[in-house]
């Protein structure tokens, strides 16, 4: 993978460790994992499109290795629906919110897309709410929805506790991440997708993986106060991270101790916007369809917010997108500072990523490929 | 804010909100406003003031507005109109007309799209400066809905890995309604600092923080910085700033991207050039949306939650050294009834302007400001 504004190198599988898996093999073999929880057919479908999308983009965070099984342990533990009777409960030409029945993210939220893109087409915007829901995946997932019918598309999720709130010393807001996606011509789309801390959870989980250590102003200690020197996780003063692996995977759920920082890590470097924008996330994904979102009582389930944006409805979409193309063009042609890395706009090296990976093959650290060994046994289906 | 942007207690000039806004009205007619507009701008500008916001109250932006109209950058009556509209969504021509009086009439358009469809998305093109965009995104508080603005600024911030600025400081602000408390009213610039912050650190003459502006190489610099002192709004020129986030293990790139999308909503997608594309300095594009609250909830139940889920934030333990933890929104609420009550402090350099600008235009300079006489 190129230098660049893709995952940081440290989070990429060392080559010894790569085993390179088909895209269709593991398409296949994922569906057939899902279906073996009482997953119709057509979820199975959605779901696993979500989750292979997210490992051809280079977002292993988010793809098989860490989700499938995640998702594997919240059935197992009855956490989520696998088969959710949702529902729109509020409705008005441009809007809705939806019941999701505690379903899977990766499975309503791609239907609740295509609900605001039938509504942008005809208002011009659609906006949906979720309530009830279970995770989301690859947010970007979701927003490309939009931008592959030339509008702009917007995800956000409303995440159980995990950032520190600026000033306090304890934990209380979601990763909460927010997408935005919109359509270029020849270039690549511009798709972006990050958590509002410094680092998305799932890559705490990738780092214990790794065995790399965490950056300055990712993390905070035990105080609420930012680490602002580089640290590995087995020297912080918390509970054993694999013990936060096991829950993971075995029911489905985060239960690190490790707190993240807003994206900013100090409020003098801006972590008061990186907490702000996780509230607004709350807000919009969460208060607005009644979720009792991260820091308001018990946490149980995540609200979900997607828009679409129909470019039509502001101006000429050809146009738009050739306007697009220099745009983003222009980025690319800025010359580098002093580290000599090549500047890239949100969603570039992530297209690349995904080309090339659609030709040679996905990527998979050789245990995960173990664990999908064990589970096709357990589970009497087709191995990888 | 932080303390090391206000204005030093010793030196500052307090003055009554309804004198500072007569004076801000007449100063914008005399310039070549119609009275509603001088009106509507002045409401925006003041609002900054007594939010305690003064990066983007009538210190800086005034001036900077009657400079506009000076030279022809900007126009004071401009002919602005709707050039693409469906049930939801709207295109705007600003005509080169100010932020501060065409936002305004476009987030009205959008709050009265949201009262039939749920939401209203206006687009603003061939616009100008448009203070600070909280104001816009909070009058959607007034209907009950959730309010948007977002600004695609000159190019002062260097992106993630580049060695020139290539991008704005792009602001984006969200509002959303609370029952008792103050609403939660989110303002600030993609940007590690707002490029008024750094005329207000020349101004005071306080050093900007690591992680605010880069070498002539780009290279974000991680030490305090000290600004030599100056009073001209233009000594920011050459001044290469951050993306919030700093460096790219920081988050710098999310920052950038979240920049990049205020470019796309507010320039690109009403045929505006953005980004290093951009030619014209002045130029400043727009991007507000309303939600309507009801359309997705019932609006009691969401303000109850609201109350609740701020009054939570509000109560977390603080981290040593530190008094308590806050909400965006809050402090600025607290600060805009000390302010109306007290008046708004102004830095002496400012008052001598607005005597020199009075005295220029022809307009009465009789206030009851406190200490007045002494600058």
């Amino acid at each position: 993978m190129e230098k660049g504004l893709g995952m940081l190198e440290k989070f990429h599988v060392a080559k010894e460790d790569i085993i390179h898996i088909e895209e269709e093999r593991l398409r296949s073999v994922t569906k057939e994992i899902l279906m073996t929880q009482d997953i119709s057919e057509k979820d199975a479908l959605l779901a696993t499109d979500a989750l292979i999308k997210a490992d051809l983009r280079g977002v292993e965070s988010h793809g098989v290795s860490n989700m499938l099984r995640a998702y594997l342990g919240a059935f197992k533990s009855n956490s989520l629906n696998p088969k959710p009777n949702w529902k729109i409960v509020k409705e008005t030409a441009s809007c809705a919110t939806i019941n999701s029945d505690n379903g899977l993210g990766i499975v309503v939220a791609p239907q609740a897309m295509e609900i605001a893109v039938e509504k942008a087409k005809k208002t011009g915007a659609g906006i949906v709410t979720m309530n009830n829901c279970g995770h989301l995946g690859m947010l970007a997932y979701h927003s490309m929805i939009a931008s592959d019918n030339d509008m702009i598309g917007t995800t956000m999720a409303a995440c159980s506790p995990r950032m520190v709130p600026t000033y306090s010393s304890v934990r209380a807001l979601g990763t909460n991440p927010i997408s935005y996606s919109a359509p270029a011509d020849k270039l690549p789309d511009f798709v972006f997708d990050a958590a509002m801390t410094s680092v998305a959870g799932n890559k705490i989980v990738l780092a214990s993986r790794l065995n790399v250590p965490l950056s300055p102003g990712w993390i905070a200690d035990k105080d609420g106060n930012p680490i602002m020197e580089e640290v590995n996780i087995e020297e912080l003063n918390h509970e054993d991270e694999s013990k936060n692996l096991e829950n993971r995977y075995n029911k489905g759920y985060i239960s690190s101790s490790v707190d993240l920082l807003p994206f900013g890590g100090t409020r003098e470097i801006g972590s008061h916007k990186g907490y702000s924008m996780a509230v607004v996330v709350d807000i919009l994904a969460g208060i607005l369809n009644g979720t009792r979102t991260a820091p308001t009582g018990e946490y149980k389930n995540q609200g979900h917010f997607v828009a679409a944006y129909d470019i039509d409805a502001f101006m000429d979409k050809k146009e738009f997108k050739e306007l697009m193309d220099r745009y983003l063009q222009s980025f690319l042609d800025l010359p580098s500072n002093s580290e000599g890395k090549k500047v890239v706009y949100a969603g570039y090296l992530e297209s690349i990523e995904e080309s090339k990976r659609s030709e040679f093959g996905i990527p998979l650290h050789k245990e995960v490929v173990d664990w999908f060994k064990k589970i096709s046994v357990e589970l009497n289906t087709e191995t990888l | 804010m932080l303390e090391r942007f206000h204005v030093p207690h010793d030196e500052e000039i307090r003055i009554e909100y309804s004198e500072l806004r007569r004076l801000s009205v007449e100063i914008l007619i005399k310039s070549g406003m119609n009275k509603k507009h001088a009106e509507i701008a002045s409401d925006v500008l003041l609002k900054a003031d007594v939010r305690g916001v003064d990066t983007h109250g009538v210190s800086n932006m005034l001036r900077n507005y009657v400079q506009y109209f000076n030279e022809g950058s900007a126009n004071p009556r401009p002919n602005w109109k709707i050039t693409r509209e469906t049930e939801s969504c709207a295109t705007v021509d600003s005509d080169k007309g100010l932020g501060v009086v065409v936002v305004p009439l476009c987030m009205e358009i959008a709050i009265e799209k949201a009262k039939k469809t749920g939401v209203g998305l206006v687009s603003i093109g061939n616009g100008r400066h448009l203070g600070m965009a909280a104001y816009h995104a909070m009058m959607a508080l007034d209907h009950d809905m959730i309010g948007t603005c977002m600004t695609s600024s000159t190019t002062n911030v260097v992106p993630t890995h580049a060695a020139i600025p290539g991008i704005g400081t792009n602001p984006i602000a969200v509002a959303a309604p609370a029952l008792k408390k103050a609403p939660f009213v989110f303002d600030a610039a993609t940007s590690a600092i707002a490029t008024n912050k750094v005329r207000v650190a020349q101004r005071i003459g306080v050093p900007l923080a690591p992680g605010w502006i880069t070498d002539e190489k780009g290279n974000p610099i991680m030490v305090d910085t000290p600004l030599k002192q100056s009073d001209d709004p233009n000594d920011v020129a050459g001044i290469m700033q951050t993306p919030v986030g700093a460096t790219r293990e920081l988050g710098s790139h999310k920052g950038f991207s979240l920049g990049m999308v205020v470019d796309i909503l507010g320039s690109i997608l009403n045929g505006s050039l953005a980004g290093p594309l951009r030619t014209f300095k002045a130029h400043q594009n727009h991007f507000v949306a309303a939600y309507s609250i009801d359309a997705f909830t019932e609006l009691n139940k969401f303000k109850e939650m609201m109350d609740e889920y701020l009054q939570i934030l509000e109560d977390l333990p603080p981290v040593e050294g530190q008094k308590r933890v806050l909400y965006a929104g809050l402090m600025e609420e607290e600060t805009t009834i000390e302010r109306m009550e007290k008046g708004i402090p102004l830095h002496p350099e400012v008052v001598n302007w607005f005597k020199d600008i009075c005295s220029e235009l022809s307009i009465n300079f009789d206030i009851n400001g406190k200490g007045v006489g002494d600058a």
